[in-house]
């Protein structure tokens, strides 16, 4: 209130501002609250937004970057992105479990076993993401498998 | 023939860049033979688009294989009706597209505005028809459309089998209409600045265009999912997938500025950020045809990467720097008439409303292009997944469905906090025993389910009952018994509110139908052997074996599955195919779904034995998800009867509105005249 009686008594003052008070825009008390309301909506949205990025961002990695790395058997899940090799693919239909060869473009290759049903686009020289654990063997067992046809919907040149 | 279209298309460009200098020299310094000139131009430009577009359609019926577009995704054996949408389905002919409705609405927008904004107009029809200037260019100068082959080929490449789908035929089209739609309250926005016009008058002259532009977008969303869900068999309906992201962030900003309007229309307010709103709205808009076609990011939706992006990306920022100018220079013109009112009001609800809206779209921002800047600042290959944007907007939305149960209830400017109580007891009291319900009936989860039940059961119960009352009192004021009659003409007498609610109620629908699908899913992966059966929810589904069957598709095989409910009745018969197409080098899979206002049972082929002795599945439950397919319907209800014309109602309003403005800022301590 006593911001709103300084705010008034400098609008007096000045000339061309007789309607002082009630329209001053940003500063009137009354509008205050409201800012003072919509900074702390903007500031919870701001810790939303932070507290939703903890844990939901994932790193590609390579094939090469993955064996450098040389965690197998880490607790934790890995993305790694290649192609998979040409000729490599066997699907064993009564346990569901695609074997295959996922290479980098070093050439870098690693084995992965995955379990599910394969997308469409899943063919030998697809570009794949496998996400998933490298085990003890060095063979990467993945329990996500994204393929991506590198023209999807246009057609091939 | 596609020659002319071509170089129709190439005078229309420098028509346009014409018309665009006559509009604004024109305008600026009032010489109303250029003005006129310049107009007529505009209207040329528009008219060459519509010449060009109707030789591709042409092209395109005809099967001229000679042009590369028409070679690329059409065939001789493709549908009519598919051939039709093959105009949309590639990135020429989806640029062109794009200028054909601009051309189409610089028509309807210079009859509908030949009295009137006539300060405006000349800044309005500059901006539109330089636009389609730019979507010309692009689809005839950096890619064409119009593009020859060497030789003639005798056969065309066909449509992709994904895109041969009523769904696609319908989804880019809703959305594009929506896109360009956003165009024409944006050219008002900026005219308005130009002028410094800058009382409502031109939010309210294009009302019916934000909501026409609003409704289109829902609907592309709506149609879009529909179609993922049916066709690209995964199972479900929204994955955050970059695209879908950049279709939703203009509908989140552009629903925040159909609310923010209303405020500014009651109390003078919020012109900065209204103005604000609809040029972010419209950037966006822009920013989605950006991330499509430039390739930087990864998608479902991977087309060619092209240099277009690079064209996108100057016109963004072009539009932005333009707006920014614009708003710092008419910075003083721009501020509130009046201020507001207590902190429960129906202001301070739209404030959250639009805060808790633009903080939604950001976040989806922040999400789609994280990835860049990581790569650009760290060098590292990052992808932000889906719980992300599902850990950001869950209580995003809670808030959201709340605020539409609340607001209803509260008066403008000054409401007082018994007053509500007193309203919101009913709706409380259904909301609380929803969740209940829903509770004893099995959704424990407290978070996901059971509250934003509870939330929803609330936002009804508030339509209903001041439906009701609406209707109730309308009754005792004809003196007629017949509440039908009371109810139609309460609607006709205010047909923005009314249809506003059922609006709501469409989005209450909606989101029953996420809540269920997403929180009670079940899957299951399952190989069986002929006459083996698996059980998954409350059916047995047993593999009869698989055949070769006659589709559209080169081959397709397709496996039988019949289905019994839990008392061992046979209950469907469920057919999952895989398609082999011609030209395409990998399957297709056509899922099979049974759907009920309870639940959809989807069913897709994964592969087989030889002889398809065995045959492996993957199978859904997703409760509830026809709901949102019916939401999808009552809210497009909803947004048809409230931009549905009503000159006598619109005059009412109004002089209101004007009226109770006035009032305000002669007592702007007063409560409220009259409420909503």
């Amino acid at each position: 209130m006593k911001e709103n009686a300084m705010e008034q008594a400098q609008g007096l003052n000045r000339p061309g501002r007789s309607r002082a008070g009630k329209n001053q825009g940003l500063l009137s008390s009354r509008n205050a609250k409201f800012f003072a309301g919509g900074a702390i909506v903007v500031l919870a949205l701001a810790v939303l937004l932070y507290s939703s990025m903890q844990g939901s961002t994932v790193y590609y990695l390579t094939v090469s970057e993955l064996k450098a790395k040389s965690t197998a058997g880490a607790a934790e899940d890995v993305r790694v992105a290649g192609k998979a090799v040409d000729g490599t693919i066997k699907w064993d239909a009564a346990t569901q479990t695609a074997n295959f060869e996922v290479a980098d473009q070093n050439g870098d290759k690693m084995p992965v076993i995955y379990k599910g049903i394969v997308p469409d686009t899943f063919k030998g020289g697809a570009d794949v993401v496998v996400e998933g654990k490298l085990d003890s063997q060095g063979v990467f067992q993945a329990h996500t498998l994204l393929s991506k046809c590198p023209s999807k919907y246009e057609p091939a040149q | 023939m596609s020659e002319v279209g071509y170089i129709a298309l190439i005078v229309g460009i420098v028509v346009s860049a014409y018309a665009v200098f006559a509009l604004v020299i024109g305008g600026w310094k009032g010489y109303p033979e250029l003005l006129a000139s310049g107009k007529n131009a505009a209207l040329a430009v528009a008219g060459l688009v519509v010449l060009g577009s109707a030789i591709l359609f042409y092209s395109l019926l005809v099967h001229d294989f000679s042009l590369t577009y028409v070679y690329d995704y059409t065939s001789s054996d493709l549908s009519p009706l598919y051939t039709i949408s093959a105009f949309w389905a590639g990135q020429e002919g989806s640029l062109l597209f794009w200028a054909l409705l601009l051309s189409i609405f610089i028509f309807i927008v210079s009859w509908q505005f030949r009295e009137r904004q006539k300060e405006l107009m000349p800044y309005v029809l500059a901006i539109m028809t330089g636009l389609a200037g730019f979507f010309i260019a692009m689809s005839t100068l950096v890619t064409n459309v119009f593009a020859k082959e060497a030789t003639v080929p005798t056969q065309g490449y066909g449509l992709n089998p994904l895109l041969q789908n009523p769904g696609m035929m319908f989804h880019p089209p809703t959305l594009y209409l929506g896109y360009v739609g956003v165009t024409v309250p944006f050219a008002f926005g900026i005219a308005a600045l130009i002028t410094g016009r800058l009382n409502d008058k031109w939010i309210r002259d294009t009302r019916s265009w934000i909501l026409l532009a609003w409704f289109f977008l829902t609907l592309g969303n709506i149609i879009g999912g529909q179609w993922a869900y049916t066709e690209l068999g995964w199972g479900g309906y929204w994955a955050w997938d970059p695209v879908e992201n950049s279709s939703l962030m203009p509908w989140l900003t552009l629903t925040a500025f159909m609310h923010s309007v209303m405020i500014q229309q009651r109390r003078g307010m919020f012109k900065v950020w209204n103005i604000a709103l609809i040029v972010i709205t419209f950037g966006l808009s822009l920013f989605g045809t950006y991330l499509v076609r430039s390739g930087v990011l990864s998608s479902v939706h991977s087309f060619a990467p092209s240099s277009l992006g690079t064209y996108f990306m100057l016109l963004i920022i072009g539009v932005v720097i333009l707006s920014v100018i614009l708003v710092v220079d008419r910075f003083p013109m721009l501020r509130g008439e009046s201020d507001f009112g207590s902190v429960v009001s129906r202001e301070s609800s739209f404030l959250l409303n639009n805060l808790v809206l633009a903080g939604s779209a950001f976040a989806v921002f922040w999400g789609t292009v994280y990835p860049l800047i990581a790569q650009a600042l760290q060098g590292k290959t990052v992808s932000v997944d889906a719980t992300f944007f599902n850990t950001f907007n869950g209580p995003i939305f809670l808030v959201l469905v709340v605020l539409m149960g609340v607001c209803p209830l509260i008066a403008w400017q000054k409401a007082s906090a018994d007053k509500l109580l007193r309203k919101i007891g009913f709706p409380a009291v259904v909301g609380v025993v929803a969740g209940v319900v829903a509770y004893v009936l099995g959704a424990r989860e407290i978070y996901a389910a059971t509250i934003p039940i509870m939330a929803c059961g609330f936002v009804a119960a508030t339509l209903l009952y001041e439906f009701g009352r609406g209707v109730w009192a309308n009754s005792r004021r004809l003196g007629t018994a017949n509440l039908l009659r009371a109810a139609g003409n309460m609607v006709a007498r205010n047909k923005p509110r009314y249809g506003g609610y059922l609006v709501h109620m469409g989005i209450i629908l909606l989101v029953v139908g996420v809540i269920g699908s997403t929180t009670y899913k079940v899957e299951k992966d399952v190989t069986l052997s002929k006459g083996q059966t698996t059980t998954i929810g409350g059916y047995t589904l047993k593999y009869e074996g698989l055949s070769q069957v006659q589709t559209t598709a080169n081959e397709a095989y397709e496996a039988k599955v019949v289905v019994y409910n839990q008392a061992g009745q046979q209950i469907d018969t469920m057919l999952p195919k895989k398609e082999m197409y011609q030209n395409q080098d990998q399957p297709y899979t056509e899922v099979a779904i049974r759907s009920t206002l309870s639940e959809d049972l989807y069913l897709i082929l994964g592969g087989w034995d030889t002889n398809g002795a065995s045959a492996t599945f993957k199978v859904l439950i997703n409760p509830l998800i026809m709901w949102i397919w019916i939401g999808g319907v009552v809210l497009s209800l909803g947004a048809l009867i409230s931009m549905w014309p009503g000159r006598q109602e619109a005059r009412r309003l109004e002089s209101r509105f004007a009226r109770e403005l006035a009032a305000r800022k002669e007592a702007p301590r007063q409560p409220a005249l009259s409420e909503s």
